[in-house]
């Protein structure tokens, strides 16, 4: 598909005080993004449905309806990345945010470059599937990255771009151990002080949706001490 | 309040005081009942004795005093005497006190108490005395004989009635000191009930100064209790008003960050701006603008900095123990942090080791450890990951210590430099960019979270600079599959938190309760 990270890109950012969005619109359309504000979660929802927003950037804590409810709100409609801005890094915030739906997060304050990098991870993540084998088959597990379909005995499973590039990230190595930076980097594009937690949220709601068991995974299995892998 | 003591520099608890106190009134009770008891005992056997004694020798008497005595020879008067039945030693003075005569060959009349006699003998008086004679205690009795010049004299022995008074005196002494000491045991035993209360104040306070300030005591159990009821409730209170106080004062230093984090976002995203256009502004606002984008990470740090202390105060901090392969992770942080430039050497052994740590942690105590060698010795030399058998438990440790060839720090200044605000050189000599000291006392609380230790020494060549080292519980895992998911994992799985194979947050305290 080609690099489709910079111009004709929307981005959406919901944020209630006046000046970091300000600052923030200028920030990223230096990078060649458009920008689309809101200043509360039900403006965000409303204005969701008429802007085609390629990322959402939801702060948390907003007046009346607050950022994860916002976050739920556009996860049941779209596939569409989120990135959560929270105020503090505390387990209970970032794993509330990405089971709310959220694919990334980021703790104020912080730096516009690393925001537009996540941004331009996520846009590649949900923009090109990474090529690999047309067909991988894990038991009753079939993935098909170039065409970004799983199915399960046949039948498709929904998965947001996050869970597939993860899935597809994991399949492109059968059997082998991914660590959690390993799988942190290909899929979310961070650095060495990359969240694990990141991928331990991810990992549990992909097996949900590839699992036949999710208490007692058979396919996307924890190695101790080493990170996760993907058998049939 | 002024204390008062039995003897200066007698200090005894309070247990001590009761049990005293116990024991000295019964020990005082019981010897008054002792003296008490021993003297009307002694008075009442010897007024039985007396009478016993007077009246024999009235009717004594009468038998001696139907003769005349001045007719009668000594040797009738002692038969006579020597026919009496119920008498035990008596005498006949008769003539005026010329002739005597006395059944007991121990004594004669220069015996009795001549008081005695003159009373019997001239005026014609009865009368009793006790005496001692030859270590012997007697009473006698003197009944004069009517118109004889003549008396009739009883005499009998007390060491009877001496001997049962010592055997009552000395069976109740035992009972004294018995009692004395049963009050003693009692008043020791019963005085654990007394400060029970107390020895429960005591615990929960201790438990308060270790900083579980949840701590209270339960007021039911007291609330029926007119003297412990104040105690329980005030103490309750007062460590409800610390603990608010002290939620209060980390609240305070968490809002007053949480509130920093906004202006410093636009900070930042407007500092982007102006970077993006740097080119376009004159030399002098660019110099201006490099000035201000360094502080205003200076002060995203200090911001950082404080809201970890104040979660490290309010007792809110959580302990994410990960599976960390820790040379790799030693070596992405520090390639990460000088651009490749420091090498890290470590054993060969340790390549593969996974440890159970807290892996933002650790890398938090390696960045300040690399900046602060960067702040004052122009960056770290290398950094070296060690195995440690010399942990005081005995169990063995990881050290990872990154060396610089700075000036060092002094051996006066090794503790100091860990506390908070403290940059050691209070000149600020060793560099412009000097810290605000709040990283390396940081450092020691995230490595202290887990059971580790930060500390400076010299460096291990002998050269000249300083070697910051942390050590953590060489906690090893061993890989092996995990074939489900943890919240279905079997107990032993989970019972060693070492040995988790997802992130495991473990709350210190209050649980939720700050950010």
């Amino acid at each position: 598909m080609g690099d489709n990270t910079g111009v004709g890109t929307t981005i959406l950012t919901v944020e209630d005080d006046e000046r970091i969005r300000t600052s923030v619109r200028l920030a990223l359309e230096d990078e060649g993004w458009s920008v689309e504000e809101s200043d509360t979660g039900e403006d965000a929802i409303s204005k969701f449905g008429q802007v085609d927003a390629d990322v959402v950037l939801i702060d948390i804590m907003l007046p009346g309806i607050d950022g994860f409810e916002v976050c739920r709100s556009i996860r049941r409609q779209s596939d569409v990345p989120i990135v959560m801005v929270t105020a503090r890094a505390d387990t209970h915030d970032v794993v509330a945010g990405l089971e709310a739906g959220a694919d990334d997060y980021l703790t104020k304050p912080f730096a516009p470059k690393e925001l537009s990098a996540r941004i331009r991870a996520m846009l590649r993540r949900a923009r090109t599937p990474s090529p690999g084998n047309p067909h991988l088959t894990f038991g009753e597990l079939e993935v098909a990255p170039a065409e970004g379909v799983v199915t399960r005995n046949g039948e498709p499973i929904h998965l947001t771009k996050t869970e597939f590039r993860l899935l597809v990230e994991l399949a492109s190595q059968p059997g082998l151990v991914l660590s959690r930076e390993d799988l942190l980097e290909k899929v979310w594009g961070h650095g060495v002080f990359g969240d694990g937690r990141l991928v331990d949220v991810h990992i549990r709601r992909l097996r949900t949706k590839v699992e036949p068991d999710p208490a007692h995974p058979t396919h996307v299995v924890t190695v101790r001490g080493l990170g996760y892998k993907l058998q049939g | 309040m002024e204390e008062r003591h039995l003897w200066p520099g007698l200090r005894l608890g309070l247990r001590a005081r009761i049990t005293l106190a116990v024991t000295l009134v019964t020990a005082a009770l019981s010897i008054a009942v002792w003296l008490t008891t021993v003297t009307v005992a002694r008075q009442t056997l010897l007024d039985s004795r007396e009478e016993a004694v007077t009246r024999r020798a009235q009717s004594n008497s009468a038998v001696i005093s139907g003769r005349d005595l001045a007719e009668t020879e000594a040797s009738e008067v002692q038969t006579t005497l020597s026919s009496l039945s119920d008498t035990e030693r008596p005498s006949v003075v008769w003539n005026g006190g010329i002739d005597d005569v006395s059944l007991d060959p121990r004594y004669t009349a220069d015996d009795i108490p001549p008081e005695m006699l003159r009373l019997a003998l001239e005026d014609g008086e009865g009368s009793i005395m006790r005496f001692q004679f030859r270590d012997e205690p007697l009473v006698a009795v003197a009944v004069p004989i009517s118109n004889q010049q003549a008396a009739y004299i009883e005499v009998s022995s007390l060491e009877g009635v001496q001997t049962a008074v010592r055997t009552i005196s000395t069976a109740l002494l035992a009972a004294v000191i018995a009692s004395a000491l049963a009050a003693g045991f009692l008043g020791y035993w019963l005085s654990r009930y007394t400060i029970r209360p107390l020895t429960r104040v005591t615990d929960a306070a201790e438990a308060v100064a270790l900083g579980q300030l949840d701590t209270r005591m339960n007021y039911s159990e007291y609330e029926h209790d007119p003297d412990l009821a104040p105690l329980v409730a005030n103490f309750n209170m007062m460590v409800q008003t610390l603990e608010e106080r002290i939620a209060a004062d980390a609240r305070f230093a968490s809002d007053v960050s949480h509130e920093l984090r906004s202006p410093l976002t636009t900070l930042k995203a407007s500092l982007q701006v102006l970077e993006n256009n740097r080119e376009a502004l004159p030399e002098r606002a660019q110099q201006a603008f490099d000035l201000l984008d360094s502080d205003v990470e200076r002060f995203t740090q200090l911001v950082e900095d404080l809201l970890e202390i104040s979660r490290f105060d309010a007792g809110a901090v959580r302990l994410e123990l990960d599976d960390v392969a820790l040379v790799p992770m030693v070596r992405a942080t520090i390639s990460n942090l000088t651009h490749g430039t420091v090498e890290v050497l470590h054993e060969p052994q340790l390549e593969d080791t996974i440890i159970a740590c807290d892996k933002r942690r650790l890398a938090r105590i390696l960045a300040n450890f690399v900046n602060n060698a960067e702040k004052y010795a122009d960056g770290a030399t290398h950094v070296s990951v060690e195995r440690h058998q010399g942990r005081p438990d005995g169990e063995p440790s990881v050290r990872v210590a990154v060396e610089d060839s700075g000036p060092g720090v002094p051996e006066e200044l090794r503790e100091k430099i860990f506390d908070r605000f403290n940059r050691g050189d209070q000149g600020g000599s060793r560099g412009a960019d000097v810290g605000v000291g709040l990283g390396l006392s940081l450092a020691a609380e995230h490595a202290r979270l887990q059971a580790g230790n930060v500390w400076v020494e010299d460096r291990t060549d002998g050269g000249s600079g300083a070697r910051f080292v942390v050590e953590l519980p060489l906690l090893e895992v061993h890989p092996s599959e995990l074939e489900e998911d943890l919240s279905a994992a079997t107990p032993e799985a989970t019972s060693n938190l070492t040995l988790t194979g997802e992130h495991k947050a473990i709350q210190m305290s209050n649980p939720g309760e700050f950010p």
